[in-house]
């Protein structure tokens, strides 16, 4: 019965970091780090509840917070990308902006309520028959809509980046651009695309904690999320199919976590539950030793002058 | 891993290489306004003028002496968490983890004080400061060595190290430091042998103020008339050139966050010695935040840190006291600190582009000179 749930929770929470972590590896393949990707997630958890509060709809929700993500998107791809800017302090100030302006819109809408404003969130979607299964079909086929998708999209995403003719600019983007210049493709275009399908995703992963999971919004409801999926695009090497892997083990710490929080036991105190995620992460990076880093990755591309 | 390419980008060369103490007091100065314009654009959506806000802002901190004091007591810790950005930005390495670092320092130091309120001060005080220095500093120069011994990627490590030191503080202040009524999350008052003695009596304005200038005086020293300063910028300037120099990069990783996560523990023992006199559950927590956009635009140069610190400390004192009396919400700061960063990123591209124009112009010149 634990088991059942902690597995089912496990699949849940892995939704927002694959979404997250999706549009990491892919824009990182072209050679831009997306570096407000937490303060997207914020803002993406805020717009996709405003969203689906005001109109009373989860999809209108969801488009919201791409919305949201793509606007973040604009203004981060057009200071690095065209006008050349540093990727790390550029993500640090949208990141600050960002989570304040969905703080400070959620009051200037819904004032200070006494109790959170809620929505219904996600419903569940059992697969008929399969959802059946002792033990693993509840965990893998009985879980919301968005949850499938983003299972889905991961080796969908590995097989458009491996592939297919888009896929192949993308990565040649990040690896090489001179070349990529040279065959008439601007680099330029190719990397602001791609931030903006990343930031879109980002933005989707957001949503997921207000309206996909919870059903509210709180100003701390990221906490560093969308860094874990930033990590898990390296962990995974920067492959789809490998950030699935990192997202399933993050996934079932999460749940283990909330598990272990809401069960009574007390084995080790809650702090070291609640920093579990975040240890792993960093035992992670140290244990990686190969990488597969996209040659002009966090660079600039500046076509050479007359 | 990712960092070392960032050498050739235009804001690292703004930011290090300012072309004259002028252009940069006047880009920085355009930068805050615009900030403040933009901020002022959403106010209008809670029907508040900006205008009227602004001038309540400005009017509250400079009302009275206490509020004046207050700015140098806000401005103490965030010169520190500024330089603890600055510092390692001047080698190329990103120390995002101030925050971290500041709260190992905030409850080591009041671990420190509360374990050994007899003794005096003088012997006290010293000790919760070199406490709190070791604690971040230790702390700091973990994500140090894990950059240096696993090619570790710096601003990752450094960001998550923070989640985990607000557990450990968490844990701390829920179990083995709190308050003997065992009430709330948080430790117990520190005896008055550990208080910074304050600078001007009643108000907060407190000698530690002092300690973070002669800290931003001993990173200026550290920078620029050491060997260490000297291998630190030649690895920020260009890694491989330095490695052919001979310089050991990876020596200079660990001494750059073990000294740059000082710096913000050093921020902890002025804020719980100086005036919160113990430590509370999550408090200040956005100092190594804005520590970040006070390097950035102070230049990562000690004294512009130290003059945006002032700065970001009166939009604080009138800032808070703006939020408490009216109904304007206090992530209005963050808003102001984002739009701020974001202007002063800009600014360093139309720089850049100005730079390169008269260049161009003075050449054309040249040309036609005989």
């Amino acid at each position: 019965m634990i088991l059942e749930g902690l597995l089912a929770r496990a699949v849940q929470m892995s939704t927002p970091l694959l979404l997250g972590a999706l549009g990491e590896v892919m824009v990182e393949r072209t050679g831009v780090m997306n570096m407000a990707i937490e303060g997207i997630f914020l803002l993406g958890a805020w717009a996709g509840f405003t969203g689906a509060y005001i109109t009373g709809s989860l999809s209108a929700g969801f488009l919201c917070a791409m919305a949201a993500g793509v606007v973040v998107g604009v203004l981060y791809g057009w200071i690095t990308v065209f006008l050349k800017q540093h990727q790390i302090v550029t993500g640090v100030a949208l990141n600050i902006l960002a989570a304040g302006i969905g703080i400070f819109f959620y009051r200037v809408l819904f004032g200070v309520p006494l109790l959170p404003l809620t929505v219904e969130p996600l419903r569940p979607l059992a697969v008929p028959f399969l959802s059946a299964i002792p033990v693993l079909g509840p965990a893998l086929f009985r879980q919301n809509i968005l949850t499938y998708l983003a299972w889905g999209a991961m080796p969908l995403g590995w097989w458009v980046l491996f592939r297919t003719r888009a896929g192949l600019v993308l990565r040649s983007t990040g690896a090489n651009p001179e070349a990529v210049d040279a065959a008439g493709i601007s680099v330029e275009r190719v990397r602001f695309g791609a931030v903006l399908a990343a930031s879109a995703l980002s933005g989707l992963a957001g949503a997921f904690y207000s309206i996909g999971y919870l059903g509210l919004f709180s100003n701390d409801m990221i906490g560093g999320r969308g860094w874990i999926a930033f990590a898990l695009c390296f962990l995974g090497n920067w492959n789809p199919l490998g950030a699935l892997l990192g997202a399933v083990v993050f996934g079932i710490a999460d749940a283990a976590a909330i598990t272990l929080q809401t069960s009574g036991i007390r084995m080790v105190p809650n702090e070291f539950l609640i920093a579990l995620p975040y240890i792993l992460t960093i035992a992670a990076t140290l244990a990686r030793k190969r990488f597969n880093v996209p040659a002009s990755l966090g660079t600039a591309y500046t076509k050479e002058e007359k | 891993m990712t960092a070392e390419k960032h050498g050739g980008n235009s804001l690292s060369e703004s930011l290090t290489d300012p072309d004259g103490i002028l252009s940069s007091l006047f880009f920085s100065s355009l930068s805050v306004f615009l900030g403040l314009a933009s901020a002022g654009v959403l106010m209008l959506f809670l029907g508040h003028s900006p205008a009227a806000v602004y001038r309540d802002l400005f009017s509250f901190a400079f009302r009275d002496v206490y509020n004046i004091a207050d700015i140098f007591a806000k401005a103490a810790p965030l010169i520190l968490t500024g330089l603890a950005f600055a510092f390692a930005f001047r080698a190329g390495l990103f120390n995002i983890g101030a925050q971290g670092q500041f709260y190992l320092g905030a409850v080591t130091s009041a671990a420190c004080a509360l374990s050994f309120p007899f003794l005096p001060s003088w012997l006290l005080l010293p000790l919760c400061a070199a406490a709190s220095m070791a604690a971040g500093g230790l702390w700091g120069g973990m994500t140090g060595y894990f950059k240096a011994r696993f090619n570790a990627n710096e601003f990752l490590v450094s960001m998550m190290s923070t989640y985990v030191a607000v557990a450990i503080m968490d844990f701390l202040v829920r179990s083995p430091l709190r308050e003997a009524k065992g009430e709330y999350p948080q430790t117990d008052v520190l005896a008055e042998a550990s208080w910074i003695p304050s600078f001007l009596s009643g108000t907060r304005f407190h000698w530690g103020f002092f300690l973070a200038l002669a800290a931003a005086g001993a990173a200026w020293v550290l920078l620029w008339k050491t060997t260490l300063g000297f291998r630190m910028r030649a690895v920020g300037k260009n890694r491989s050139a330095a490695r052919f120099a001979g310089i050991r990069e990876k020596n200079v990783f660990v001494s750059v966050f073990l000294v740059s996560g000082a710096f913000a523990g050093l921020a902890g023992f002025l804020e719980v010695n100086g005036v919160q006199h113990m430590v509370v559950q999550g408090f200040n927590p956005l100092l190594g935040a804005e520590g970040i956009g006070i390097a950035v635009l102070g230049g990562a140069h000690p004294l512009g840190v130290v003059l945006s610190a002032l700065l970001f400390g009166a939009l604080k004192v009138g800032g808070l006291l703006v939020t408490q009396t009216s109904s304007v919400p206090s992530s209005i700061i963050a808003i102001l600190e984002g739009f701020v960063m974001l202007y002063v990123i800009l600014s360093f591209y139309l720089r850049h582009r100005l730079r390169r124009a008269c260049a161009r112009r003075r050449a054309a010149a040249g040309g036609e000179a005989p």
